[in-house]
């Protein structure tokens, strides 16, 4: 990817995420690693696990690394200037007239729809996530479509439940709902436990 | 209080704002405190009012919630050169610590058993945090029949028959509206049954 194409990409990506982080990840898999195939599952997984525990926006950090692997030190910051350039042209427009409009039939309606599709690409997020850390592979959806249309199917043979990871994961649940650890915290807790368990 | 100049102001929201993108992990909600603290406790430049508005707001306009909040609350205090100082700190500090862990792991596929399974931990941590965010949106977002059926169908669109995400966003947005005016022709039924009466 030249460095106008990761601009303009990225700058897709800008428009069309709404509601934060979690949001973008689907898209950056759908893009990244399915269309384009410029980094693969794994790596964007850890990505965002570095971006978890550094500092800063989930956003700006995956575009900086994906922009650095595409076109070195001016990738990086074509990419993330890319991510935030609608927000500069957009972001103003579009607080006055999402303010100013709210109620109206076009805005509230549009709204209306986007919330619920954004949270399905959140669940999609948490799905693609648990084919990176609590199953081995991806979860076979795909299974379930074979299903419907033949009456049978096969699920992949690397497809099993990785217990570290799942003991870990509901750990981290416990320990959200029962404590007030922060994020930070429970990522690094997290890693130690990983390195320990998931050999 | 006394006046500050444009470029003094300028400079308190870069620095702020790249403090915040430096310090704060996990972005998104966590920088809502830090910047009710310096803009409007410290230096009267935002209301309470405007940070509330400023919370909802950034959720429903495109981008990083950071930088829409960084866009917002730059405007507010100095227009358009405002918008861009607050947006380049919130950026600087994040594209800076990534280029260089970028130039230092290019590819962030280690082979040491250890850092493997650090990776896998941390990923079973994000697993949590994403299955966390994702209730927590759902208990917000889906109010009516509808919500639960656009967001069904929206993840089977995305989940098994591997729609792109953009095209299951801009699909949405018709269908919202087409909804909004039918719930308005919904609403104004009873009335016009009344007046027949």
């Amino acid at each position: 990817m030249n460095l106008t194409t990761l601009f303009l990409v990225f700058a897709k990506f800008g428009c069309i995420s709404f509601g934060g982080g979690f949001v973008l990840v689907p898209i950056l898999i759908a893009e990244m690693v399915e269309k384009r195939q410029v980094i693969s599952m794994e790596v964007f997984g850890n990505l965002v696990s570095i971006a978890q525990v550094t500092p800063g926006p989930i956003g700006i950090n995956s575009a900086t690394y994906i922009g650095y692997l595409q076109g070195g030190i001016p990738g990086g910051v074509i990419a993330s200037l890319g991510l935030i350039f609608p927000s500069l042209v957009l972001g103003p427009l579009a607080f006055y007239s999402i303010a100013r409009w709210k109620d109206s039939l076009l805005v509230s309606g549009m709204l209306k729809g986007i919330r619920p599709a954004s949270l399905a690409l959140v669940f999609f997020a948490m799905f693609l996530f648990m084919g990176m850390s609590v199953f081995t592979a991806q979860i076979p959806f795909h299974a379930l479509i074979d299903l419907v249309k033949t009456g049978s199917a096969s699920i992949p043979a690397d497809f099993r439940i990785s217990w570290g990871g799942l003991g870990i994961c509901a750990a981290v649940m416990l320990l959200m709902w029962k404590t007030k650890l922060s994020s930070t915290a429970l990522i690094l807790l997290s890693a130690a436990a990983g390195a320990l368990l998931c050999r | 209080m006394p006046e500050i100049s444009y470029w003094k102001k300028l400079w308190v929201l870069f620095y702020t704002f790249a403090k915040i993108a430096a310090l704060v992990v996990g972005g998104g909600y966590a920088i809502l405190p830090v910047v009710e603290e310096t803009f409007s406790k410290k230096n009267n430049w935002l209301t309470s009012e405007e940070l509330l508005d400023m919370m909802g707001l950034v959720q429903t306009v495109p981008g990083i919630i950071a930088c829409n909040s960084a866009i917002y609350v730059g405007r507010r205090v100095a227009g358009f050169g405002g918008i861009l100082a607050a947006a380049f700190g919130v950026c600087l500090p994040s594209v800076l610590i990534i280029l260089v862990i970028a130039m230092f792991f290019p590819d962030l596929d280690p082979k040491n058993p250890w850092l493997l399974g650090a990776f896998r931990g941390v990923r079973a941590c994000v697993t949590a945090l994403v299955t966390m965010t994702a209730f927590r949106m759902a208990k917000k977002v889906l109010k009516s029949w509808f919500e639960y059926v656009i967001a069904l169908i929206a993840l089977v669109l995305v989940l098994l028959l591997k729609v792109e995400p953009v095209y299951v966003i801009l699909g949405a947005m018709p269908i919202g509206v087409l909804y909004a005016w039918y719930q308005l022709g919904k609403k104004a039924l009873p009335a016009r049954d009344g007046a027949e009466k």
